[in-house]
């Protein structure tokens, strides 16, 4: 059992890492909320579609709305990291100043492209509009300018982070996050590629939305776990260390060609069916084999946490991930399935559960982590002034709420599959069917409901990161490390 | 690929795909309790978790129509999800095994 005991809350002044890491998870937060209000009120335009018509139409509120979430992750992957690049290099961070001016042209750019997004939607796209407006790549439709800073305030970023570790010491950890952070900057360029071919372009767009995302930012958040372990458990760096070797083996084992389930219909040849289908149906197995990791540290170890909340989302963290990406990635990734489902409310579904489980929580615990230590490294255990009320519900509200919201577009995403691509042939009149039938109203109706209560969620879980430890007079939760 | 499946095909094959994670995922938390309690329940347990891991890949064989390459896929993935939480229990002893050697090591010295 791990042993603890009860400190005076020692204060310290926040690092020029943590510092710069406050602002970017600040910057998260508001993006995050912006994710939301977007994501209501595509929601709302499904049920009366009439709403903001001809002002802010469904096409630019669903663009917002993801840009919002990739962006705001994004922000707090970085930000993560310029909070744990000093304890983990023992050195000060590289560059603080430059990291700064980073965060701000990175963070204006970011305003310009929403303002963009908001207000010039509307005309001919073409060459000069790629560039200046819209690229017109679903998910990615930041223009080139902001493309190419985004790639640059990448570069800057890996900069920061190698040139300190450079400095201070090398791990395990830092290893495999700067190699990460070079697959980050330059894995984006692949949207960046311009053809007239559809098939080609759509080819280089997956790697994008495929490898970007799935690869490097689930080993970006590999590093961030290790770290939050070892600092919310007291768990071995050695082992946590060992198993980051581990996952990145098994998620590049069958996680790159699995990138073959997107090529199923984009016009590629034949043979991508079997090779996304085979690695598509081993992709859930690395999820599985972290069933048994979990339970033989729970088992043999008794877990004291020093910071709750950050626990109870990395939990999420663990739940999320194995549902959203395991169970329903493998759904509907069969070649035979998702000749019914590519595209519909099921891919939503997929990628609702899939977005929150595996990113948003992670950032979560990362600013709960940060609080504590904002707040002059607090007690943030069990037994909170408040019973910690406020990051419960939240948890309980934003958790229980994308579930409901996921459930009822899998329900909308299944009549869709049934309606509009098996009775209908993928007609445009069977879209319309679809689209209007009793079904799929009131999936879309309970969508709105659980959208709702996601909404709270996040409004009690800012309140609670407002408030949490300014009153506590405890110290943080000492911890020795955990025995065998 | 084969035929697209049938309109009431779609359902079990895709319920039967989440059954598969879902089996597997069970397969392997009876198995590492087992292995951590030595409980014969638990063994049980597993063996039927396993049991409804290949209904649940036999049902989605039917109802996808698979055939050829594909039951070899279908065949890999039973595979997989029984070697595999062996292979990761073998390496859960073998990294906490240093970990235990060294903290032995501290409290004798």
């Amino acid at each position: 059992m791990s042993t603890s005991t009860v400190n005076v809350p020692v204060a310290s002044p926040l690092t020029a890492g943590q510092r710069i890491a406050m602002h970017y998870f600040i910057a998260a937060m508001v993006l995050f909320l912006a994710q939301i209000l977007f994501g209501m009120i595509s929601g709302l335009q499904y049920l009366m579609p009439d709403v903001f018509y001809n002002q802010l139409d469904f096409n630019v509120t669903r663009m917002v709305h993801i840009n919002a979430m990739i962006v705001w992750l994004l922000f707090g992957f970085i930000g993560s990291v310029y909070w744990l690049v000093e304890d983990e290099a023992k050195t000060e961070l590289v560059g603080a100043k430059l990291a700064l001016i980073n965060f701000w042209i990175l963070t204006t750019a970011v305003a310009v492209v929403v303002v963009v997004y908001l207000f010039v939607q509307v005309g001919p796209g073409e060459l000069k509009s790629i560039w200046l407006i819209n690229e017109g790549r679903e998910y990615i439709e930041a223009p080139r300018w902001a493309d190419i800073g985004i790639v640059v305030c990448v570069l800057v970023f890996f900069y920061n982070i190698a040139a300190t570790f450079m400095k201070g010491t090398w791990s395990g950890i830092s290893g495999v996050l700067v190699l990460d952070l070079v697959a980050l900057a330059g894995i984006y360029c692949a949207g960046m590629y311009f053809t007239p071919n559809i098939s080609v372009d759509q080819h280089w767009w997956w790697w994008v939305i495929h490898l970007w995302v799935e690869a490097t930012w689930e080993v970006l958040v590999g590093c961030i776990m290790a770290w939050g372990l070892i600092q919310t458990l007291g768990a071995s760096r050695k082992v946590v260390t060992t198993w980051l070797y581990i996952e990145v083996a098994l998620m590049f084992g069958s996680g790159i060609l699995g990138l073959g389930h997107h090529y199923f219909w984009i016009g590629t040849p034949e043979y991508w069916l079997s090779i996304g289908g085979f690695f598509s149906a081993l992709e859930p197995i690395p999820l599985v084999a972290m069933v048994v990791h979990a339970v033989y540290d729970s088992g043999r170890h008794g877990f004291k946490s020093a910071n709750h909340p950050a626990l109870a989302w990395l939990i999420a963290h663990a739940f999320g991930n194995f549902f959203g990406a395991g169970v329903w990635g493998f759904m509907h990734t069969l070649p035979q399935i998702n000749l019914y489902t590519h595209g519909t409310q099921w891919t939503a579904s997929h990628g609702h559960l899939a977005f929150f489980g595996a990113y948003a929580t992670i950032n979560i615990a990362m600013i709960y982590i940060a609080l504590q230590r904002v707040r002059g490294n607090v007690w943030m255990s069990g037994g909170l002034s408040d019973n910690g009320w406020k990051w419960k519900w939240s948890l309980g509200l934003l958790n229980g709420g994308v579930v409901g919201m996921t459930v009822a577009l899998l329900i909308a995403g299944y009549d869709q599959s049934f309606v509009e691509r098996a009775l209908e042939g993928s007609t445009w009149s069977g879209y319309f069917q679809a689209q209007q039938s009793a079904w799929f109203m009131q999936a879309m109706n309970w969508r709105m409901v659980f959208g709702c209560m996601t909404t709270v969620g996040i409004l009690l879980m800012f309140w609670d990161m407002l408030t949490i430890g300014t009153s506590e007079t405890r110290g943080k939760q000492a911890l020795a490390p955990l025995p065998e | 690929m084969g035929d697209p499946i049938g309109l009431q095909d779609l359902f079990f094959g895709t319920m039967a795909g989440a059954g598969v994670v879902l089996s597997g995922a069970l397969y392997a938390l009876f198995f590492a309790l087992t292995r951590l309690h030595g409980s014969r329940a638990m063994n049980i347990a597993s063996l039927a978790a396993y049991l409804l891991l290949i209904i649940s890949v036999f049902v989605m064989a039917n109802a996808l129509a698979l055939s050829g390459f594909w039951i070899l896929v279908s065949a890999v993935m039973l595979i997989g999800y029984f070697l595999l939480p062996r292979a990761i229990w073998h390496l859960c002893v073998g990294t906490h095994a240093a970990e235990a050697a060294a903290t032995h090591s501290r409290a004798t010295q």
